[in-house]
């Protein structure tokens, strides 16, 4: 015990709390001036600022088509600041006639030139931001400065570099990273990758879909999945072949870029698809089915309705649900194929995607009322129970409160009675017991033994 | 016994400085971090990353259990979100109020059959009930679990999307929070399996149809001592924690989670009073059980504005409850303490959540003891005494100066001179009185635990202010 209160002792605490009091109160002094001196600074520095920006876009017009000459304000590193920022930003949203106007500014005024000295001569976060700015530009001079980039040693500038590639969204842009990513030479996050080579092929995939067939199977997937976003129905027949590709993620790619390129052949390649091996295959072609919206997929949508997947399953019914004009088809069929779990997926996504909504709206319209209704009564059969009471009871619109209660009373199910019941009990408006009650009778009817019973189902 | 005395001070003594050490430590750490995190966002453009088709949709889970004062201005502010792919679930926990009358009259639900599926435990599920004006809206309707975390499972169940967000109902989010929190999971989806945001106070600013307006300092104290105390947390605490990737908490109000890695870990522990430091602690577990590299990420733009206690009651209550939810936490994980398998989870940051934080209010009342005893025994030393106050008030009031400072420097919310210097003065009153009701409340969370209390009490809430009622 001695020796350890000796060696806490020894470390005398008590020695040094007089200097570390004085440290602490320093310290708290030398964070209130920073407060204040920080404030005080950015309030000068955002007031000239204004003023500097005001000036400027006063002088707008000169500046643009060099009536005041570069020299004037290219030293000024906060007129550049400025500068540089309005013309980017502007760049963003102009149109091409503008575009050109703005980018022959940056080239005559030096901007680019000396962005592009930045990017090659500066480190860390100069760096980066400069070949922030220089993608920005979008102009095939920037692409080299910036290729260079791709080869720094820190990832995050890397990622810079990337990103201000994607930026330029030129073709040739593509090409360094492309060229990086096939040779090994560069890695980047799989988002910073994709989202640069996006926006960089979307005016020729084909230079894409080149190196999804000659690169290595590492790769392959991921160009894959850019080809899917940018491809057109240009690449028609390379998209089939793509279809049957041995890799199952660029199947997947392959059933997507279908969907979105839609060539002519895309309904029988992704019908095909639909019964792959691997169910994220299935999954990606069930979902191009339902982009495609082809009534001659039914068939092929109904299968996979049933499928051992539940997300292959919720996807078809999702499919399916959109279908308009087929859906009394659709759940006749479903019906039949005696699959409890593909039913019940499809009930759902005809509630999910708003569709039965829209049909119980189609219920106030005589013209649709009849097509809508047969389409109810299915999903009702489909086991939409709960739906079509709460919308009985809830509905804002008391035509379409009546309508269901017709409905309801025209299916004759019995398991209805029960949860009526209850809601007549919960009920408190008299218009709505009367219906309810109304409702119950029918079906008391129905459930009745006799042949008045089935008389009484008749519409 | 004066040597035993002796000996208890110096260790105690030790320890303040130990916490104060480790909190100056973050403080550098978060400004150095901070920034890094600025210049990140100068090389990010986010409206492209919002137009990307690869930004991966998320599932917002919003619990709600007698949230009728908020809910529906809450669940709007969500909907209003800027991101590409997104659905909001809301679960309605047993409310004995009308926050399902009031979600069914605004949004006009319809009672539906949709699939559910509880891959994940909860209490049964009363019912699922989907908008006819708003197609990306869900709400599961259950009875009471007695917990936030059964009904997170419950809206998890219902989630489709690869990441789930879980917030609290009575959240608000800025219009780019999502994006802005998913930025380290975009740069390196491999590897970032959760993300969290910074949560501050609302209380006191303008919100009008769910949306923020205005930032306003809080005007009662109990409110702005508050909005220190989460300054310090999460800017300087989160930030450095996170910056060694040891990040033990992702705020149950604003976290990111990878939907397969929480369906793996079993979802949120429904007895867990603490459950969003329940479930970053699985996960870290489980990441380290099957020797994955992960990191766990926080982010200090994307802001979530909840509404804290405006009373001292319910400040107490809340505390207590952190307190219970600490220690049902901490203990049944144990055995990941000093085990090698565990890494510096093990090694670091869980001891430190053991000494510093569960422990704190125990080892303050034994320091508190022992220098009254000193001094019923004549063997105080009242000079060294008053300056070990002094330094542990001086210090103290520095990191929470930093916090503020660190505010400035970065994202300057508050940008009223006399708000910041409201706030620069709270820093000074935090220390004394309120840190010894602080403690107070959290001895109270022990002891209540160590009793089998562990209900989660009653929270009152005010709602959101217009506009007009600041006026």
């Amino acid at each position: 015990m001695d020796s350890v209160s000796n060696s806490v002792r020894w470390l005398g605490p008590a020695r040094f709390i007089l200097e570390a009091i004085t440290l602490s109160l320093a310290g708290i002094a030398l964070l209130l001036l920073f407060i204040v001196v920080r404030r005080a600074m950015r309030q000068a520095h955002f007031r000239r600022r204004e003023k500097r920006t005001l000036e400027i876009r006063r002088d707008w017009e000169s500046i643009l088509d060099g009536g005041i000459l570069p020299e004037e304000w290219r030293f000024d590193p906060l007129s550049r600041e400025i500068i540089e920022t309005i013309l980017l930003d502007r760049l963003e949203v102009a149109a091409e006639d503008e575009a050109e106007v703005i980018r022959h500014c940056l080239r005559i005024s030096g901007l680019l030139d000396m962005r592009s000295f930045e990017a090659r001569s500066l480190r860390g976060w100069r760096r980066r931001q400069a070949l922030v700015s220089l993608g920005r530009m979008r102009v095939p001079e920037a692409i080299p400065a910036l290729a260079e980039g791709l080869d720094d040693i820190h990832d995050e500038t890397r990622i810079a570099a990337a990103r201000g590639l994607g930026r330029c969204g030129l073709p040739e842009a593509a090409e360094p990273i492309l060229e990086r990513v096939t040779q090994k030479q560069l890695r980047l996050p799989l988002p910073v990758l994709q989202n640069a080579l996006l926006h960089c092929c979307r005016a020729r995939p084909s230079l894409l879909h080149y190196y999804v067939r000659h690169c290595d199977d590492s790769l392959r997937p991921t160009l894959a999945r850019v080809l899917a976003e940018v491809a057109t129905a240009e690449l028609g027949e390379d998209l089939v072949l793509l279809a049957s590709d041995p890799l199952p993620e660029v199947r997947a790619s392959a059933a997507r870029a279908l969907a979105g390129a839609k060539p002519r052949l895309a309904l029988s390649a992704l019908q095909q698809l639909a019964a792959d091996e691997q169910w994220f295959v299935r999954l990606r072609a069930v979902v191009a089915l339902g982009i495609l919206n082809d009534t001659r997929a039914i068939p092929v949508l109904l299968q996979t309705l049933c499928d051992p997947n539940r997300f292959v399953r919720l996807r078809s019914a999702s499919a399916l649900a959109r279908m308009d004009g087929h859906l009394e088809e659709i759940i006749e069929l479903a019906i039949r194929a005696r699959d409890r779990y593909g039913l019940q997926s499809l009930v759902s996504e005809l509630q999910r995607s708003g569709a039965m909504m829209d049909l119980l709206e189609a219920l106030q319209h005589r013209e649709k009322r009849d097509s809508a209704a047969k389409v109810l009564l299915g999903a009702l059969r489909a086991g939409a129970h709960r739906f079509l009471l709460d919308a009985l009871v809830h509905h804002q619109s008391w035509r379409v409160r009546i309508q269901v209660a017709r409905l309801l009373a025209r299916s004759g199910e019995k398991q209805l009675l029960q949860p009526l019941k209850l809601l007549e009990a919960a009920a408190s408006r008299a218009r709505e017991k009367c219906i309810l009650q109304w409702l119950a009778a029918r079906l008391e009817e129905a459930a009745a033994p006799g042949p008045e019973a089935a008389d009484a189902l008749q519409p | 016994m004066i040597h035993t005395l002796l000996v208890i001070n110096n260790l105690l003594f030790l320890y303040y400085l130990g916490v104060n050490l480790i909190y100056l430590l973050l403080l550098i750490v978060a400004i150095y971090s901070s920034a890094r995190h600025q210049q990140l966002l100068a090389s990010i453009r986010l409206d492209r990353m919002k137009e990307s088709p690869f930004a991966p949709p998320i599932s917002l889970l919003v619990p709600a259990h007698n949230e009728e004062a908020t809910i529906v201005e809450s669940v709007r502010s969500f909907l209003a979100l800027d991101y590409p792919a997104l659905e909001v679930i809301v679960v309605n926990d047993g409310s004995e109020d009308a926050t399902l009358a009031n979600l069914v009259r605004e949004f006009h639900l319809l009672l539906t059959d949709l699939v559910y599926v509880p891959v994940v435990p909860s209490k049964p599920v009363r019912g699922v009930y989907m908008s006819q004006s708003e197609p990306r809206m869900l709400v599961v309707d259950k009875e009471a679990g007695g917990s936030k975390a059964d009904a997170t499972n419950a809206a998890f169940n219902a989630a489709s999307s690869p990441y789930v967000l879980v917030l609290d109902a009575d959240n608000i989010l800025e219009e780019d929070a999502l994006i802005r929190v998913m930025v380290p999971i975009l740069s390196d989806p491999e590897r970032v399996i959760a993300a969290g945001g910074i949560v501050r106070a609302v209380n006191g600013s303008e919100v009008e149809r769910g949306r923020l307006q205005k930032v306003h300092l809080p005007r009662k104290a109990v409110e702005i001592v508050q909005v220190v105390e989460y300054l310090r947390a999460f800017l300087v605490g989160r930030e450095g924690w996170g910056f060694f990737n040891m990040l033990m908490i992702i705020s149950g109000a604003f976290g990111v989670f990878r939907s397969d890695l929480v369906r793996a870990v079993g979802g949120y522990r429904r007895d867990a009073i603490g459950e969003d430091f329940d479930l970053v602690t699985r996960l870290h577990r489980y990441m380290l059980d099957h020797g994955r590299d992960y990191r766990i990420s926080y982010v200090p733009d994307p802001v979530c504005w909840t509404e804290v206690p405006g009373d001292w009651t319910t400040l107490a209550r809340q505390r207590a409850r952190w307190q219970k939810g600490m220690l049902n936490t901490l203990w049944p994980n144990r055995d990941m303490l000093f085990r090698p398998r565990y890494g510096r989870i093990g090694a670091i940051a869980l001891p430190n959540l053991w000494l510093y934080e569960l422990l704190a209010p125990v080892i303050e009342l034994i320091g508190l003891a022992s220098i009254v005893t000193a001094a019923l025994l004549g063997v105080l030393s009242y000079a060294f005494f008053v300056k070990f106050l002094l330094f542990g008030f001086f210090f103290a009031t520095m990191i929470s100066i930093g916090a503020v400072m660190l505010e400035e420097i970065t994202y300057r919310r508050y940008n009223d001179w006399r708000e910041v210097a409201k706030l620069i003065l709270t820093c000074f009153l935090e220390h004394c009185p309120y840190r010894q009701m602080h403690l107070y409340w959290r001895l109270q969370g022990l002891w209540q635990y160590m009793r089998g209390d562990l209900a989660w009490g009653k929270m009152k809430r005010v709602g959101f202010q217009p506009a007009a009622a600041r006026k």
